[in-house]
């Protein structure tokens, strides 16, 4: 074996999908993540007395992190729900770290420096936070071998296209990602922030009008079943500590999400009062005991998705809908290869996975697109790989033997530095 | 970012002898496809044993894509040569089309292989005007994606003898 490349497959790589709803994190092989926990983050930000040194929370430099599931829902005084992305990409490094040690010492249960480490990053990933990012995984964490791997090529080659459009509405974004040969053509990236977040602040806003209380179940100490659409019965938990807004409002969505992904549905032409009066209503209830149906709601809330110009509260409203984020996209790369994009739609993240999304897209797309072209939507029919397809890409990739040569290797890295991620990871 | 997957000699010098023809070599001798595959300890991308389609084991008349749908297994990828003949308004054409098959229902694994593997065999088989992707067999049964990628109808007069 040549100098440079790392030669040890003795023990599994790792693979990391860090996106701003959740975090997937496992060994390259598995069919999918051994972890998947919300990225978000409580943090305190002052050292507390030692009453409560739990396990799962880590430290450093005065910030307490409560991370994962079941540490993050405990209510405790003052802590703060933060996220360490923003706008998809590595902002806050700290509480970064914070993840990448519990996934290490929680998940993994291993030495970072036994493996080595395939991430994800957003195709937009800026040069300096890349190189930002291998300097601390070989300096810090002392990994054997690097790689960098955009989501939206991990996607279409876990569907079997190195050219396509990937669409991928998340929480935060819904972004059409052109990729040719293997590449992100960069100049026809569209985002849009219509996506999962904006569903759910309208969700809020529809049990605004409806004087709906969300009461998350952490404030909950028991319910009666009470009378369809009648006030709810439920007593308050006694002596629930003074939580933050943030990390309240987080408790709440969660609430919401649970709810977007059991009633919506997206209609599958645009939305008309009359049709959507004689939708079957579905039954919710909430965690405080309160049960209502919701007929009507259901098609209105992510209409918005595809047609913004209704929404309220979006000012100015120059946000383009899903099936317009793609047209644009397409229609900035060059003409030659306009075709092969349409051909191969490919679509991914978890919004997607709205009842009626895709039947959605696939009538605005042949209506939008030029006639001439031939439109094939890709969807997969299973959630997990819609949820996990860039994780699954990665450990698929990550575990092949030939891939061996493709890794920084911590020698390479000594060698050319941190630019060393722009030589071997374009 | 690609596989690391490397390309037979062999796969290259079948290539090169379909892309320069010999002269006196007979016609029924040319080859008018080939699938080529990823090898079994999944390292190297080889020529698929007993692809090879002459032009002497078709019949007059027969229609090549019909052929080639046969050679194709429907759960797994392959990559393939394709030496097209075609009649556009102004002359006979022959060019090389290189095609990327991925069925739907391929299992992952093999279609992520396949589509990393992609650029290291494109860019060993260079000056191949033409490349087609097929994720479905009703695709590559319609040649009319293959005649948009010739010039389009008003150009192109017939692919194969056979009259657009």
């Amino acid at each position: 074996m040549s100098g440079g490349v790392y030669g040890g497959d003795e023990v599994g790589a790792l693979v990391f999908d860090i996106g701003s709803f959740s975090t997937r994190a496992g060994y390259a092989g598995e069919d999918c993540p051994k972890a998947d926990f919300p990225t978000s983050l409580g943090v305190l930000a002052q050292e507390e007395g030692g009453a409560e040194l739990g396990a799962d929370k880590e430290k450093s430099s005065g910030r307490t992190f409560y991370i994962d599931t079941n540490a993050l829902h405990v209510a405790r005084p003052g802590v703060e729900l933060v996220s360490p992305l923003k706008n998809g990409m590595i902002e806050d490094w700290e509480s970064f770290q914070a993840i990448l040690d519990h996934t290490y010492c929680k998940h993994v249960k291993s030495e970072p420096s036994l493996h080595p480490v395939l991430m994800s990053e957003a195709p937009w990933n800026t040069r300096a936070k890349r190189e930002k990012l291998t300097e601390l995984v070989f300096e810090h964490y002392n990994i054997p071998a690097f790689f960098l791997c955009k989501t939206a090529v991990l996607t279409a080659f876990a569907n079997g296209r190195a050219t396509g459009l990937v669409l991928d509405s998340g929480a935060t974004h819904t972004t059409a990602i052109p990729v040719h040969d293997g590449y992100v053509l960069q100049q026809g990236i569209v985002k849009s922030p219509l996506a999962g977040d904006f569903i759910t602040m309208q969700c809020r806003e529809l049990f605004q009008e409806m004087n709906i209380d969300i009461i998350p179940p952490y404030m909950i100490a028991g319910k009666e079943p009470v009378r369809e659409g009648a006030p709810p019965n439920w007593t308050k938990k006694d002596k629930l500590p003074p939580v933050t807004k943030s990390w309240h409002t987080y408790m709440c969505n969660e609430v919401i999400q649970d709810f977007q992904a059991s009633v919506l549905q997206v209609s599958d032409s645009p939305y008309d009062e009359q049709v959507a009066a004689q939708m079957p209503t579905v039954h919710f209830e909430m965690p405080s005991g309160y049960t209502t149906d919701y007929g009507a709601e259901r098609l209105r809330i992510p209409e918005g998705l595809f047609d913004p110009s209704n929404v309220k509260g979006l000012s100015g409203n120059t946000m383009l809908g899903v099936g317009h984020v793609i047209t644009t996209s397409i229609g900035m790369c060059d003409i030659d290869i306009r075709p092969g994009l349409y051909s191969s739609v490919i679509v991914t993240g978890g919004n997607t996975l709205l009842q009626g999304f895709t039947e959605r897209l696939n009538r605005e797309l042949s209506q939008k697109a030029p006639p001439s072209m031939r439109l094939k939507l890709i969807a997969s029919n299973s959630s997990m790989e819609r949820r996990f397809s860039p994780w699954i890409g990665g450990s698929i990739l990550a575990s092949l033997g030939t891939f061996q040569q493709m890794w920084i290797s911590k020698q390479e890295y000594e060698e050319w530095g941190k630019e060393s991620v722009e030589r071997k990871c374009p | 970012m690609a596989s690391g997957v490397a390309v037979h000699d062999d796969v290259v010098n079948i290539f090169n002898a379909m892309k320069v023809r010999k002269a006196g070599e007979a016609e029924q001798d040319r080859l008018k496809a080939i699938l080529f595959r990823l090898s079994n300890d999944e390292k190297q991308i080889i020529v698929d044993e007993g692809s090879e389609l002459h032009v002497r084991d078709l019949q007059p008349g027969e229609d090549i894509f019909k052929r080639v749908v046969g050679l194709l297994p429907e759960k797994d990828c392959r990559y393939a040569l394709y030496d097209s003949s075609y009649e556009t308004k102004d002359s006979k054409k022959e060019d090389l089309v290189f095609i990327m098959w991925a069925p739907e229902n391929a299992p992952l694994k093999r279609k992520m292989i396949y589509a990393s593997s992609k650029n290291a065999l494109r860019s060993k088989l260079t000056g191949i005007k033409f490349e087609w992707q097929i994720n479905e067999m009703g695709e590559i049964k319609d040649p009319s994606t293959l005649v948009e990628k010739f010039g389009g109808k008003g150009l192109v007069v017939s692919v194969e003898g056979k009259p657009i």
